[in-house]
């Protein structure tokens, strides 16, 4: 055994890895625990819904007895005003949320957020003042307001889309759910890269200049390979924490526009359609069930991302490590 | 203010033209893109060809998109935003402005109440990091931030009005008690972010040497609290005050909605549905003008409060 390869091994617990610190961090902390727990109940209710659900959601039994029913041993969160199962619906709608947080993150965050970010923060110059400029141009735009002007805007194409679809492809009812799909995820990604790409732009700006990514560009490695083995992993774990920060923002849009009957519209659940549902002072107080059964579920998932987030900026910051 | 920051502030500004410029370019494009126009809205059922080429010649819709464009811009100059055609033929300004002064009260109120919040709570936190009642506390204005208004409104006007009777709903003008409720639905989810960004600066500058300093000097620990750490941790707020300021005047929709607030969000939404062109156009750009005139302010009290600024401002 070389002297170098003792040294190294020595050193190795004392300095424990990135991962290995997060970890230990976030055991000390018991409500970002909590939340994970929550988080990790409603993505598994939503990925496996139709394992879970105890019956149809969009099964309707319209009869006074079956109709908007409090919560029972036979149905857990009640009956809807069609008399379908909610917990059912629930799980469903956890799904539409699921897909939807993805959809976004993905396309947004992680393809336009994290590659234009890199791209500025790498190559500097007029790619870096054309992207930041176009984001400064897109952030000064009331966002909420353009969401439900493009959603607005666009709704008859949409259906004509939806119903040429289901005359022409395999995809039959499911093609009006896809296209308000698209467009919900359509309207929400070019606003969801901008905040992605100014954390990612400055940390590559910042990585770019230490002495490992300066070996490897004298070393003569490519600029891919310099972005996708040197900065790239410097980067990521910091854009998780931007992410799961703004994770319930996301959501969130999701079930606005839904709730205002711009985005997912019934019978396919969300948890804006069917908190529209229960809304209003009066359906409150004579069927308190319809709108808690379905906005609890979403409300603790907005809460513990919100945690989540909470807790995982506070790890990562140096400046709060310092004492 | 220097030589250097009044050129700063000029070159700060002149940026903002191409970028309204932008702006409105877009949306108008955007508007025009849209299958539907305000002309089908106006004759709904009624509609045929030939009442519809008459009023499509009135409102100057059958030309060509550039055409209508900058005839816009000509107007827009001469102080004139057009007519909104869902209230027929009431001027844009007619329509816009009352509503804009009641949202941007109720919004000047709410945020006031969020921030007046938020500081205390975020430096309280800070100061209690290590114990549980940090994270307590955080989590408590995460919890409300979690709510979505639509949901909490209900609930809220169930229990306050309908069982305990202790407001009423309606509208009865800006100052009346039943204002109360929708202006602290405006503000306390805002509590939350205020009072994370007020922790992070407070953690951030407690531990500096001049904090030291002051406690060596035997200060006693509410002058240390006060004057040294949140004055301190106050200036990176600028950003979060300011760049919040333009959105008092965008209105709450579900607030206005289920309170029966004449406020411009409820125009807004309707707006955007009916369509009615130049009221969009009018309230996207007036929120953009502000959006980019608070950043300008923001960067420029940054040079007046921060001297590192100014010399790098001269530098660039």
């Amino acid at each position: 055994m070389t002297a170098a390869a003792i040294v190294a091994e020595e050193s190795l617990p004392a300095a424990p890895s990135m991962k290995r610190r997060m970890f230990l961090l976030i055991i000390r902390k018991k409500l970002a625990m909590l939340a994970i727990a929550y988080l990790a109940v409603f993505y598994l209710c939503g990925v496996f819904a139709p394992l879970l659900a105890p019956h149809d959601p969009n099964e309707q039994r319209r009869t006074v007895e079956e109709v908007r029913q409090p919560p029972s041993s036979e149905h857990l969160l009640g009956t809807d005003t069609l008399g379908r199962d909610m917990l059912s619906r629930v799980f469903y709608a956890a799904r539409t949320t699921i897909l939807f947080t993805v959809a976004v993150t993905i396309t947004g965050g992680l393809f336009l957020g994290v590659g234009l970010g890199l791209l500025a923060g790498y190559r500097g110059g007029w790619v870096d003042t054309l992207i930041m400029r176009v984001g400064e141009v897109l952030s000064g735009l009331p966002t909420l307001f353009l969401l439900l002007a493009i959603t607005a805007a666009f709704r008859t194409r949409i259906d004509d889309a939806a119903y040429w679809l289901r005359e022409h492809t395999w995809l039959g009812d499911d093609a009006k759910t896809l296209m308000q799909f698209t467009i919900i995820v359509g309207a929400t990604v070019p606003f969801a890269w901008i905040g992605s790409s100014r954390i990612v732009r400055s940390l590559a700006l910042s990585i770019r200049e230490a002495d490992y990514v300066v070996a490897a560009e004298l070393y003569g490695a490519s600029t891919w390979r310099v972005i996708t083995r040197h900065i790239l992993p410097g980067i990521l774990p910091l854009f998780m924490v931007g992410l799961s920060g703004s994770m319930a923002s996301i959501a969130g849009a999701e079930v606005a526009l839904s709730f205002l009957g711009l985005g997912i519209t019934p019978p396919t659940p969300s948890f804006g359609n069917m908190i529209a549902d229960g809304a209003g002072v009066r359906t409150f107080q004579a069927t308190p069930h319809l709108l808690l059964s379905a906005a609890l579920p979403v409300v603790l998932f907005f809460f513990a991302w919100n945690l989540l987030g909470d807790a995982l900026v506070d790890l990562l910051d140096p400046r709060m490590h310092r004492r | 203010m220097g030589p250097g920051l009044f050129g700063y502030a000029v070159r700060r500004l002149l940026w903002a033209v191409p970028v309204l410029f932008a702006i409105s370019v877009i949306v108008f494009w955007i508007l025009r893109l849209a299958p539907g126009d305000p002309v089908d809205t106006i004759l709904g059922r009624h509609y045929d060809e030939e009442r519809a080429a008459v009023l499509r010649n009135k409102y100057g819709y059958d030309e060509p998109i550039y055409v209508q464009y900058v005839k816009y811009m000509r107007n827009l100059f001469q102080g004139d935003l057009g007519v909104s055609t869902r209230h027929q033929d009431f001027t844009v300004s007619e329509v816009i402005w009352p509503k804009i002064k009641v949202s941007t009260q109720l919004g000047a109120m709410a945020l006031f109440i969020t921030f007046a919040l938020g500081i205390p709570v975020g430096v309280y936190a800070a100061l209690a990091r290590g114990t549980f009642l940090d994270p307590l506390t955080i989590s408590f204005w995460l919890a409300l931030d979690a709510v979505p208004v639509f949901v909490a409104i209900p609930i809220l006007q169930y229990f306050f009005a309908v069982k305990l009777g202790w407001i009423r709903l309606g509208w009865e003008g800006v100052w009346s008690p039943n204002i109360i409720m929708p202006v602290l639905l405006m503000s306390l989810p805002g509590v939350a972010g205020v009072a994370r960004f007020m922790r992070a600066s407070v953690v951030s500058v407690m531990h500096e040497d001049y904090v030291r300093t002051a406690r060596a000097k035997g200060l006693k620990e509410r002058t240390v609290v006060v004057t040294h750490i949140t004055r301190n941790a106050l200036l990176p707020m600028i950003t979060v005050i300011g760049l919040s300021l333009p959105g008092i005047t965008a209105g709450a929709l579900f607030t206005e909605q289920y309170f029966g607030i004449p406020g411009i969000a409820r125009e807004s939404l309707a707006a955007v549905t009916a369509p009615d062109y130049d009221v969009i156009l009018a309230l996207v750009l007036f929120g953009s003008t502000l959006f980019v005139l608070a950043n300008v302010l923001i960067d420029i009290s940054y040079a007046i409060i921060d001297p590192r600024v100014r010399v790098g401002m001269r530098r660039g």
